[in-house]
Formats: structure tokens, C-alpha cells, sequence
């Protein structure tokens, strides 16, 4: 017969969650990366990787289009000067907030809209980057994908240099994966 | 009572658990020391080891809540219903071994008809018992990538019957399915499972993937007597799918699905109608079968307009053997188009389902039309409309259905959503949701039990409960909720909500008249009609919260609770003033869970999962005496370990700790609670 029959049992899960979270407490300030955190950072860090076409702007822009999933990850960057240009984040929805954007991430739970907002940004020098699978495959500009326990990326050259991005040979070499142009 | 303190006193330690980590945890969001981090750095990066991603959208004006494939994975569940008991606002609860009664927000029941149940879209509500067959196995749950569950009303967007919350599962595209996989669960109380899958590329853009899954369980221990009851449970499905990327960002996908459920019950019925206080005990086995085939092409206009074109055409057969069976054919088509603007992000859409039946039933039950052709047709148009950017949202929405069962329907809803911070997101909204009644309720007349012999009436009267001579019309719910969501760091977030909805026009019993029941020799027995009419109203009320909380990289916590109150109007009318009384005492107040996923090493994880739910009272058929299924609160347990990156060995405890306990009580058919008993699971993934 099963455990659960008899009385006192019952209450040890009870002061095993009470365990737990005095212990968890502990550990509190312990920063783990979440996997958002680290996409975050990977954003910005294209910032600095990509080169953009001359322009006049004083600001560069992260766009995040549809559901947000890393707005919160992202705001501890907004601010900060990256190339000599003030990073804004901005939530977009529609064609028309593309002309503002420098990068625009797609987040998964998009995936059926990549199609449009990769057509929205064609011609234009928006760096398109997403976490949903075979994204640089079908023509985004960076994938970010997660092997093991790291977060990777994967970089469609052939889209960059059409969107008049260039990608520097570091970043490429640091690449999972490179599609398109020569490596 | 007992059990209750019990409840009460693990959900207060879960209250002040909660409370407590948010204090410790609550300071700013602070820079992140990724931020000198290179590139280089960061592809070295260990990421956290637990769960993918963070389950809430932040920018999402409703109670939203996404159940990851990892999720599914580290759950340990073997059924659908038991993934969904993660939800805050979702209620489980496990009748036998395959049936489940499942909900948003009260009004639970076997065959609880208020919540919309989409797998890529197309419903597996059945239209007939207006509800879903838990028992059957829609889709594998190794095929499942998320789902997105969405709870208040929903009609809006997603149609009729989306009244208390919509649940839509999407299926893994067939690209992230190539090459093979076999798993499989061994169990205490004969649980078998086994999954296989196939698949591979035809080309660079077309994929393909077909999977098949069995699942078996032994019959449950009767509380009554602890002899075996007679549900033995037998489960396959079969799923193939292809995607093809076209150019231009179309893309098509066909499917075909087939599956069939055997499930048994044993049924206390009266063989001999002169004596209905002896009840015989009659095993009876329940079949289902579905078999559907559709596809789905979405592409894109010149103009930017995104479109998608879905149909599907199905079979679906239930069969309670020699007592009832009903057969339908399904034909859906679903359009669907979106197109943003300036500031405007516009939906619309069109659907029609055509649902022709065929009814054959004898003994208890007799049906008015023994075929029915049901045509639902229906066009909605929302607009999302950024009135000031990253701040605040306006959304608006509007849908209209007609249907030759029920009448025409209009469901409005509107959002307002303010994004003070990156951080924090407050939304409120108003919606107004139909249920159409559903073909079992405007043509099936029942035996559903009887009445004693009192004092003022020394016989036993039978209860028949019948469509009454008006025809039905559709039940609204119309409210308001509020909800605020906060990253409050970076490793801690959390989600509540509130909200308060009318209901009106509710389908329920009155009383009606009375006839005489002719049982031989010159006997007649007498009958009470119990007539369905709208005549039902009240309110529901509650709060819901959820909690996510990565305490390590190798540690996350969360939690969820639920607070439902429901409050049915008084009625004159003494059966429907009991059924409503009845709906207050069988909704759960409280329910919450406590999950925790820990990695161990990178190879090994250890999830424990602390489930409760406070006390109902069910009516036990065909006796309307009520029998008090108590609160528990519960533990399941999972250790994996992973030999490769393709071969993982799991052990899992669920249902560890508590008293022996039922969980539920079935309605509307003669019932024989079981007991939920606590099982071991051995699995095995192999991927190939």
C-alpha cells in the first residue's frame, strides 16, 4: 500500500517547501543569465558587431515587434551610448514604425509573421533577428539558437549585405554558423 | 473538517512563501554585468538550465499564460488535463483513469461547456455534449510546442463556447521534427505509453513528420468497496503532418490526424424499475473515434496583407455500447487576415462549420431528431490601436456568428493595456461571451435517477430531464477584468489578475410537469420532468496569481493560485434554485500549485510538484444525495537522467502524499468514484 495511507508523511512536503525556500533565500542574489537576459545582450552586442550605412541619426533603435518577451531584459540597456549613438528600445506592430528601427527582433511565438515583417523591412537597413528555428535559413538576418547550454548564432551574410549591413569578420567567425556570401 | 485545515494550512505556508520571496527578491532591475560582455563572451555564456523561456508575454491585454514543451516534458504528465493543472485559473480534476473534468474559472464538470479547446486552430469542442472528451487523445504530447492558454472571455476573437477561457495547443512544425524518436512509460496500475515518430526533409522546404502514440491504464479502485472498477483505458492516435515554405514568406501545411479512445465505467442502474432502491452495478465501455484530414496555406499580398486559409474535414463517433451512439461529420473553413498600419494592427476574419449527425440510442436515453445538420457561420473584425507608443493600447473587437441551433450571437470586447515601465503592464478589459446550446441539450431526454420516497410522497419518483417545449438559446457572459504583470527583476516575475462576470440565460434545469412511466403488468411509476430552459443567472468572481521565480541557473520556482467564487441568482423555481446551489458547492474556492525544476547537473534534473485544491460537494447520480469530494493537497516527483544528448531515462511519482481521496464525481450519468491512487513512472526518450 502506498505511503499516503499512513499519518505523518503528509506533512513533510510542507517542511521540505519551507527548507526550500530558506535556502532559496540564500541564493537570492546569486544572478543567474536567463536565456532572455543573455538575447538581450546578444542584441546589443550586434550593435556593435554590424555596421550600418552613414547616417546622420544620434540614436540607434531596437525594435521588438508583436508580444513582447524581452522589453523587460532590454530597458537596463536602453540609454546607454553604443558606437557613439544613444540606444532606444521601442515595441512596434505595424510597416510603418520599420523606418525607426536599426534591429528588429521577432520572438518565437511570431514565427507565422515573419514572413510580413521580413517583407516590411526589405530595402531598408533593418538588421532582422529572431530565436524561432530556421529563421536565417528562410531569409532573416540572424538566428539566435540555443545548443547545450549556450545561446549560438547563426548569420545569413547574403541577407545582411542586401539589407547594406555589414557584418564584421569577427562576428563571423564567432558565428555558429554562416549562410550565404564567403566565409 | 480534516482535510480542510490541511488545505488551508499548505496554502497559507504557500501564501507566506510566496510573500516572502517576493520581499527578498524585491529590488530594481538592475544592469546586467552582461553588459561589458563581448561577443566572444557571450557565445561561452552558460545559460540557465532551467526552462527556456520566461511563460508570460508582457505586452498581452488578457490573462495569458504559455505552457512550453519543456514544461510538458518536466511535468511528468501522461494526459493533457494533468499539463494543464500549471495554469493559474485552469481546474483539473481527474474522474478515473482517463476521464478528466476541466475548466477556466468554475463551472467545472465532466462535461464543463464553457471553455474552447483549439488544436492550430480548429476546435475538438464536440459539438454534440458541448464540451471535450478529456479521454481521447487529440495529439500526442511529444508533438505539442506550446500552448497558449487564455482565460475570460474570448468569443471576440476565437468564437462561441470561448466564454470562460480558450486553450490552443500548437503542434511542432515538422522541420524541428526530422529524423526519429521512440519513448516510452512504464507504470504502476498498468499505465503503458508508447511514442514513435518518424521524419525527414522532402526538400530544403518541405518537411514531413508522422507520429503515433498508444497509452493504456488498468481500471481504479472503487471508493465504495476498494474492488476494481471497470475503466481500463486504451489510447492511439496517429499524426502526420507536412510543411512546405513557398516563396515570398507563404507557406502551406496539410495534416491528418486519427485516433481512437476505448475507456469502460460501471454504472449503478436498477434492473428491476419496481424496485429502485437496488442498484446493480453495469460495466459499460465507451468508444470513441476521429479521423480528420486538413490544410492551411498563408501568404502574403502585394499590399502587405497577411493572410491565412485553413479547412478541414473530420469524423467523430462516441459510442456508450448498446446504450448510445452518435456519429458526426465536420467541415470547417477558416479564413483569416491581418493587416497593421500607422498605428492600427487590423484582424478580421470569416468561418463556417457544418456538423451533420446521426443519433441511435435506446433504454434512458431517446433523442427528438435522430439526424441533424448544424451550420455555424461566423465574421470578426479587431483592431489593436497604439494610441501612444510603448505605452498605451486600445484594442476593439467584434464578432458575429450565426447558427440554425441557438440563434445569432454578437461578442463584443475591448481592451485598454498601459506599459508604464519595460517592466510593468497594467491592462483592463471588457468582453461579452456566448455559449450556443448544444444539440444534446435541445434534443436529449434522460433518465437521470430518482427520488426517494418522503414523507409527504411515500413512492420513488423517477427524474427525466427533457428539452423543455422552447427552444434554447444562447447563455452570455459579460464582465470585466483587470490584470497587472511585473518583471519585477531579472530573475522574478509575476501575473495576477481579477475579475467579475455575469451570467445570464444560463442552461438549466426547472421544474417541470409530471407523467407516468409505464414499467409492465399494469404498472406505471411516477415521473418528475426536470425541463432545460434559460432560466439560470448569477455571478463569478476571483483572483488569479502566478509567480515565476529563477532563484539559480539551475533553479526555478513557480507558483499559481486561484481564488473562484461563484454566486448563482435565487430562483423560484425549487430545481433550478438547486442546480444553482449545486454549481456554488462544486466549484473549487481555492486551487494552486507549486512547481519546482531543479538541474542537478547538466545531465540530471530533479521536479517536484505541489498540487492542492480545496473541497466540493458532487451529486452522486443516480441518487441526487451529494457526496463531499475533500480538498488534498498533493506531490508529484520527477528525477531524469540524461545517458546522452539522445537517450533520457526519467522516474516520476505522481498523486505521492495525501489520504486516500477521489478527486471528482462525474455528472449527469450514473457514477462509481474511484480513487486516485499514487504511481511510478519509469520513461525512456531515445531520439535518433
Amino acid at each position: 500500500m502506498p505511503a499516503a495511507t499512513s499519518g505523518s508523511p503528509r506533512n513533510r512536503p510542507l517542511r521540505w517547501l519551507a527548507a526550500v525556500l530558506l535556502a532559496g533565500v540564500s541564493l537570492a542574489f546569486a544572478q543567474p543569465d536567463s536565456e532572455p537576459q543573455l538575447e538581450s545582450a546578444y542584441l546589443v552586442n550586434f550593435l556593435k558587431y554590424v555596421e550600418w550605412p552613414t547616417s546622420k541619426r544620434t540614436t540607434t533603435t531596437i525594435c521588438l515587434f508583436g508580444r513582447d518577451t524581452l522589453g523587460p531584459f532590454l530597458s537596463s540597456h536602453e540609454g546607454r551610448v553604443i558606437g557613439g549613438k544613444e540606444l532606444r528600445i521601442r515595441r512596434v506592430n505595424s510597416p510603418d514604425d520599420m523606418q525607426y528601427c536599426q534591429l528588429i527582433y521577432i520572438p518565437d511565438v511570431e514565427e507565422a509573421r515573419i514572413g510580413a515583417v521580413l517583407r516590411w523591412i526589405q530595402g531598408m537597413p533593418v538588421l532582422a533577428a529572431s530565436n524561432a528555428d530556421g529563421f536565417a535559413r528562410s531569409g532573416g538576418g540572424i538566428e539566435l539558437l540555443r545548443t547545450g547550454g549556450r545561446v549560438q548564432f547563426v548569420v545569413n551574410a547574403e541577407t545582411l549585405s542586401r539589407h547594406g549591413l555589414n557584418p564584421s569578420s569577427q562576428m563571423l567567425r564567432l558565428a555558429n554558423q554562416v549562410i550565404g556570401g564567403d566565409r | 473538517m480534516f482535510q480542510k485545515g490541511k488545505i488551508l494550512n499548505a496554502l497559507s505556508i504557500s501564501y507566506a512563501a510566496a510573500a516572502f520571496a517576493l520581499a527578498v527578491a524585491w529590488h530594481p532591475v538592475h544592469a546586467l554585468q552582461d553588459d561589458d560582455l563581448s561577443l566572444e563572451d557571450l557565445t561561452k555564456t552558460e545559460v540557465s538550465s532551467v526552462s527556456r523561456r520566461n511563460q508570460s508575454l508582457s505586452n498581452v491585454p488578457a490573462a495569458a499564460f504559455v505552457i512550453t514543451a519543456e514544461d510538458i516534458r518536466r511535468s511528468g504528465a501522461q494526459a493533457l488535463p494533468d499539463v494543464l493543472r500549471m495554469v493559474p485559473g485552469i481546474q483539473v480534476a481527474q474522474v478515473d483513469s482517463g476521464r478528466y473534468a476541466v475548466s477556466a474559472r468554475g463551472f467545472n464538470g465532466r462535461f464543463a461547456n464553457k471553455l474552447q479547446v483549439l488544436i492550430d486552430g480548429r476546435s475538438v469542442y464536440h459539438p454534440f455534449f458541448s464540451g471535450t472528451i478529456w479521454e481521447y487523445d487529440p495529439i500526442p504530447l511529444e508533438d505539442i510546442e506550446r500552448i497558449e492558454v487564455i482565460r475570460g472571455a474570448g468569443a471576440a476573437m476565437w468564437g462561441v463556447n470561448a466564454v470562460n477561457g480558450v486553450i490552443n495547443i500548437i503542434s511542432r512544425h515538422s522541420r524541428t521534427q526530422t529524423g526519429g524518436m521512440v519513448a516510452g512509460t512504464l507504470g504502476s496500475n498498468g499505465q503503458r505509453q508508447l511514442y514513435t515518430r518518424a521524419g525527414g526533409s522532402i526538400d530544403a522546404d518541405t518537411t514531413w513528420k508522422l507520429s503515433a502514440q498508444g497509452r493504456h491504464a488498468q481500471p481504479s479502485k472503487q471508493l465504495a468497496n476498494d474492488r476494481y472498477s471497470e475503466d481500463d483505458l486504451s489510447n492511439g492516435v496517429v499524426d502526420f503532418r507536412l510543411d512546405r515554405s513557398l516563396s515570398g514568406g507563404s507557406n502551406f501545411s496539410v495534416w491528418a490526424n486519427a485516433g481512437s479512445s476505448s475507456v469502460g465505467d460501471l454504472y449503478p442502474v436498477t434492473p428491476n424499475l419496481a424496485d429502485l432502491q437496488t442498484l446493480t452495478s453495469v460495466p459499460i465501455t465507451q468508444k470513441v473515434a476521429s479521423q480528420t484530414v486538413g490544410a492551411r496555406y498563408r501568404w502574403l499580398s502585394e499590399q502587405g496583407v497577411e493572410s491565412s486559409l485553413q479547412t478541414s474535414v473530420g469524423n467523430t463517433s462516441i459510442e456508450l455500447k448498446d446504450v448510445f451512439e452518435v456519429t458526426s461529420t465536420q467541415f470547417d473553413l477558416d479564413y483569416q487576415g491581418r493587416y497593421s498600419f500607422g498605428s492600427h494592427d487590423l484582424l478580421w476574419g470569416a468561418s463556417h462549420r457544418t456538423v451533420s449527425d446521426e443519433v441511435w440510442s435506446r433504454y434512458v436515453i431517446s433523442v427528438a431528431k435522430p439526424a441533424f445538420t448544424q451550420h455555424t457561420t461566423g465574421v470578426f473584425l479587431h483592431d489593436n490601436w497604439t494610441l501612444i507608443d510603448d505605452r498605451l493600447q486600445l484594442g476593439l473587437g467584434a464578432r458575429w456568428d450565426q447558427t440554425n441551433l441557438g440563434g445569432d450571437t454578437f461578442s463584443p470586447s475591448a481592451t485598454l493595456m498601459w506599459t508604464p515601465t519595460r517592466s510593468d503592464t497594467l491592462w483592463a478589459k471588457y468582453a461579452k461571451a456566448p455559449r450556443m446550446p448544444a444539440r444534446g441539450e435541445q434534443d436529449v431526454s434522460i433518465y437521470v435517477g430518482y427520488r426517494p420516497p418522503t414523507a409527504s410522497f411515500p413512492f420513488p419518483v423517477v427524474l427525466k430531464a427533457q428539452p423543455a417545449n422552447q427552444p434554447l438559446h444562447d447563455e452570455t457572459m459579460e464582465g470585466f477584468e483587470l490584470g497587472y504583470r511585473s518583471q519585477l527583476t531579472q530573475q522574478l516575475s509575476m501575473d495576477a489578475t481579477v475579475f467579475q462576470y455575469r451570467y445570464s440565460d444560463i442552461v438549466t434545469s426547472s421544474l417541470g410537469g409530471n407523467s407516468l412511466l409505464p414499467i409492465g403488468g399494469g404498472i406505471f411509476l411516477p415521473v418528475q420532468n426536470l425541463d432545460r430552459t434559460n432560466g439560470g443567472s448569477g455571478w463569478l468572481s476571483g483572483a488569479e496569481l502566478s509567480v515565476d521565480w529563477l532563484l539559480m541557473p539551475t533553479w526555478r520556482m513557480q507558483l499559481s493560485y486561484a481564488f473562484t467564487h461563484v454566486n448563482m441568482d435565487d430562483s423560484a423555481n425549487s430545481v433550478t434554485q438547486g442546480q444553482g446551489l449545486r454549481e456554488e458547492r462544486s466549484t473549487a474556492r481555492h486551487y494552486g500549485s507549486l512547481r519546482s525544476q531543479w538541474n542537478v547537473a547538466s545531465n540530471q534534473q530533479v521536479d517536484a510538484w505541489i498540487r492542492g485544491s480545496s473541497g466540493i460537494y458532487r451529486t452522486l447520480s443516480p441518487y441526487p444525495s451529494e457526496i463531499y469530494v475533500p480538498g488534498y493537497v498533493t506531490l508529484d516527483l520527477r528525477y531524469a537522467y540524461k545517458l546522452n544528448k539522445d537517450i533520457e531515462l526519467a522516474l516520476t511519482g505522481r498523486n505521492l502524499v495525501g489520504p486516500r481521496r477521489i478527486e471528482y464525481v462525474t455528472d449527469y450519468v450514473p457514477a462509481t468514484p474511484v480513487i486516485i491512487e499514487p504511481s511510478w513512472l519509469l520513461s525512456a526518450r531515445w531520439k535518433f
